[in-house]
């Protein structure tokens, strides 16, 4: 505990490849040392789908994050996304025997060994099993109740499965960059330890990574995590819309999106038309200015729609802190407004403030899962040298 | 103003259909059509267990086996289930007398339902109806007996009925959820029983804008000793289309659409409300054409009903030869097609050969005879080769020729009879003989690039290319898995998807 360390998480994204080096300093704060990021080519909706070129540019990006960071990279922190992840809220309950009032270890063990038992797909794998919280004869209580009185004792679970062969796969591709891989964690999980403080979480926040391939989500009340999952939609379907309605090629799409794009949805802001040049600076194109932004408009309106249904009835309200952005996307102009007409709720940039660092490398939205994954490492290290077994709910299905 | 009443959908009445429930588990099967509403159709329910009977909510019962089981039931044997239906032949008779359609609904395995159905089935044909036989099979835990009595009965069932549709129960799981309880798992093979019949009436009795009827559906059948392809799904609101179709694929018959793959000719029948639209129709058939191979021959059929509501229902038959789907004894089938031997007028796919072919036969004997064989066995060659219908006596004609001498025998074998019955017109009949097969082998031939087309022309072309944006084009990720929510494809713009709805 008295060293500082240095954690690498890596994100393999649908538009860009993520390495970010960051120091852990003795009184806990982070450091970013050194970043490096290249677009990837061969990821669709957060999954590889060309083994071959993916690894060319996770060995570009690395590079990059060792010069910059001077540091050299052995193992890594990686986070995983896709739409075949999903979290489920599983309780197990325990009653003790009627010889015995005490709570003891066994009797946990076995509460929490019937919560993380849920009922998944065979070719599904458990990703995380994250304790919510604990309740004795229905009592709530945040730590460990062993040895307390109580009858019954009830573990609240969140636990997040995926399909084994597709993070088996994401897994092997990092391996073969000669890489250990320190941890897998799914992606909103990092991000959330990032963009949402502890004072957030317990008020109640949702976390909304809008990223190139997918849109993850994760949501938290009472300093709980209560759903997450992920939709595979994001800032790249927003540029294959304008392509397929303008036929405009892929890379002017992109432009246009990123320099013309609003999602408000007001009209002020949906005048005239967007002229769109070639190299040579004559216009080539036009495009009503009202059509594209309605185009861009339905793409995250549907998005957002769709983590509104797949949250808990009736979870939104007890939101109280609000809805925290992140990813390549929330820098769309207008998103803010589109969430708050859906969600009604407060919006939040994600920002932590207790980083140091160049801050070019972290005050970019798109670098807030990688940001999340250095945090996520310090929680999982702090974790192991207090529980030496693991035991915090936390069983990696996967070696170390 | 005078209201001219044109009915363009052809119906046939309903009460041209009869419903028949055997055994135990056909008493359950009809019991869940009659609880799922299905009016007009009559159903008759036949058992030899007096107490299952009288539990059954079939308007008809017929009691089996009167006097020689007493009103209990067969206790699984198949013989004495055969005896019982005998024994009650002449009031099922009156029964089915006059039915265009009989759907037998029975489960196999047990006495009642393997030794019955192969009977009741020759009686429906006798009476003249088509008939459509949906059977279960039984669990794999009940036994390799009851698997076999299952399996004899069903071979019977493959020759005699018109269609079999077979339902495996061990595939049932498919159905519903492990932790689902096991009427739940029941009720929903019934169901989807239920829900084959009914689209079959549908089909049947409202043949529709776009026809198909009994012929078609024959045509999409004909294949001796094959077994149902059958998916029928049912979808309202928005985007019906895409669902009925995913609903339909989805039956467990059909193997999520992979067995369509296989087929030769594929039966679609849509049915809606009076808001059925031809872009819905063309977006299902696009969607569906993934499925079946570009060569099938698509028998495409569409009505409107009113009581359908805002609701759709598309239906898919075809059939798959029995070899593909599972090898099966070919010994056992032929002894048993040797016992079920048709009595009177059943077995279609075995139609009288044409007349034309067997004054093809003759005519060409008396060829071999005179030893001028060669211009002729070149056209029955050809004839041969686009008449689907060749009996095994015209192989030996598409031989080559130096052959033609050592076949003699086997001709004057074949052809026996006919010869020797107007030999003593020999030469005159040869000659008028010889025209009519210069006639016929030239209607033939006249006939082959028509057919050619038939057969080539893989299937109807469908829609105009108008849209720009269709529902197929997915652009940048035309390649990946699709992602549906709520039957919505998330690859296409929304912007697209919400204008079109």
């Amino acid at each position: 505990m008295a060293r500082a360390k240095i954690h690498v998480g890596l994100e393999i994204g649908t538009s860009k490849i993520c390495v970010l080096v960051g120091e852990v300093k003795v009184d806990g704060s982070i450091k970013i040392l050194g970043l490096g990021t290249s677009k990837s080519v061969g990821v669709r909706k957060g999954e590889i789908c060309d083994f071959v070129d993916i690894k060319a540019c996770i060995r570009d990006a690395l590079v990059k994050a060792e010069d910059t960071s001077d540091v050299e990279i052995g193992s890594v922190y990686l986070s995983i996304s896709g739409g075949h992840i999903c979290g489920v809220n599983n309780t197990g309950t325990y009653r003790l025997p009627d010889n015995e009032k005490q709570i003891r270890r066994e009797h946990l063990d076995e509460a929490i060994e019937i919560a993380k038992n849920v009922d998944i797909s065979p070719e599904h794998e458990y990703l995380h099993h994250i304790l919510r919280s604990y309740r004795v004869d229905g009592f709530e209580h945040t730590s460990s109740p062993v040895g307390l009185f109580g009858k019954t004792l009830e573990v609240d679970f969140h636990v997040i499965s995926g399909i084994r062969t597709r993070m088996q796969n994401c897994i092997k591709c990092v391996r073969e960059m000669h890489l250990d891989i320190d941890d897998i964690a799914f992606a909103p999980i990092a991000t959330a330890q990032f963009a949402l403080d502890r004072a957030a979480r317990e008020r109640g926040a949702l976390l909304i990574d809008i990223g190139g391939g997918t849109t993850d989500y994760a949501l938290y009340l009472a300093g709980s995590l209560v759903a997450s999952g992920c939709i595979p939609v994001g800032g790249e379907h927003i540029t294959n819309d304008i392509h397929l309605l303008t036929g405009l090629p892929f890379s002017k799409a992109e432009t246009i999106k990123i320099k013309e794009g609003d999602v408000s949805g007001e009209q002020s802001r949906s005048v005239g038309v967007i002229k769109i040049m070639d190299e040579k600076g004559f216009s080539q194109q036009e495009i009503k200015r009202e059509t594209l932004n309605e185009v861009i408009r339905q793409r995250l309106l549907e998005t957002l729609q769709l983590v509104y249904k797949r949250l808990p009835p009736g979870s939104i309200e007890l939101i109280g802190t609000g809805v925290f952005l992140s990813g390549g996307t929330s820098s769309m102009r207008g998103l803010s407004e589109l969430t708050h007409q859906i969600f009604g709720r407060d919006i939040y940039r994600a920002q932590a403030a207790e980083i140091s660092g160049v801050q070019a490398n972290f005050k970019d939205p798109q670098f807030a899962t990688a940001i999340g994954l250095i945090r996520y490492a310090q929680l999982a290290d702090i974790e192991k040298q207090n529980k030496p077994r693991g035991f915090f709910g936390r069983f990696w299905p996967f070696g170390k | 103003m005078i209201e001219f009443n044109q009915d363009k959908q052809d119906t046939i009445p309903s009460s041209l259909v009869k419903i028949i429930g055997l055994g135990g588990a056909g008493a359950n099967m009809l019991d869940r059509i009659a609880l799922d509403g299905m009016e007009g159709a009559e159903m008759l329910a036949l058992n030899a267990d007096i107490r299952t009977l009288g539990g059954s909510v079939a308007s008809d019962r017929i009691q089996l086996g009167r006097n020689l089981t007493k009103g209990l039931g067969t206790g699984g044997d198949p013989d004495l289930g055969q005896k019982v239906m005998l024994e009650a032949e002449k009031e099922v008779r009156a029964a089915i007398k006059g039915r265009k359609i009989v759907f037998l609904c029975v489960g196999l395995g047990g006495g009642t339902g393997s030794g019955g159905a192969p009977i009741l089935t020759r009686i429906a044909r006798e009476e003249g109806a088509f008939c459509v036989v949906f059977a279960t099979m039984p669990f794999h835990f009940e036994g390799l007996r009851r698997r076999e009595q299952a399996e004899s009965s069903l071979n019977e069932l493959a020759v005699l009925s018109n269609a079999l549709v077979v339902f495996d129960n061990n595939r049932m799981g498919e159905l519903v959820l492990a932790k689902q309880g096991i009427h739940e798992a029941f009720s929903a093979g019934d169901r989807m029983i239920s829900d084959s019949i009914k689209a079959v009436i549908r089909l049947v009795i409202r043949p529709g804008l776009i026809h198909v009827g009994l012929d078609e559906l024959m045509t999409a059948l004909r294949t001796t000793r094959s077994r149902c392809l059958f998916g029928s799904g049912l979808a309202s609101g928005k985007d019906r289309a895409a669902k009925a179709l995913a609903n339909a694929l989805s039956s467990p018959l059909l193997d999520k659409g992979a067995l369509l793959k296989e087929a030769v000719s594929v039966l679609v029948h849509i049915c809606g409300g009076d808001d059925l639209t031809l872009y819905e129709i063309e977006l299902l058939m696009q969607k569906l054409m993934k499925y079946v191979p570009a060569k099938a021959h698509v028998l495409f059929g569409a009505a409107i009903d009113s009581q359908m509501k805002d609701s759709l229902s598309i239906t898919l038959i075809s059939a798959l030869p029995e070899e593909k789907l599972q090898v099966s004894s070919e010994e056992d089938t032929e002894q048993k097609r040797e016992i079920m031997e048709p009595s009177v007028g059943f077995g279609f796919e075995e139609e009288e050969p044409e007349p034309e072919m067997e004054l093809l036969q003759i005519a060409s004997a008396f060829d071999a005879f005179e030893e001028v064989t060669t211009p002729a066995t070149a056209q029955i060659e050809e004839w041969i080769d686009v008449q689907p219908t060749a009996t095994e006596e015209d192989r030996p004609f598409a031989e080559a020729e130096e052959e033609v001498e050592d076949e003699l025998k086997d001709f004057s074998a074949v052809v026996a009879p006919p010869v020797s019955s107007i030999s003593p017109a020999v030469s005159e009949a040869a000659k008028d003989l010889r025209e009519a097969l210069q006639t016929s082998t030239e209607a033939a031939q006249a006939a082959v690039p028509d057919l050619g087309d038939l057969l080539s022309s893989n299937r109807p072309k469908l829609g105009q290319k108008d849209l720009l944006f269709e529902e197929g084009n997915r652009g940048r990720f035309s390649k990946t898995e699709q992602t549906l929510v709520d039957g919505d494809d998330l690859d296409v713009p929304p912007f697209l998807r919400n204008k079109k709805k």
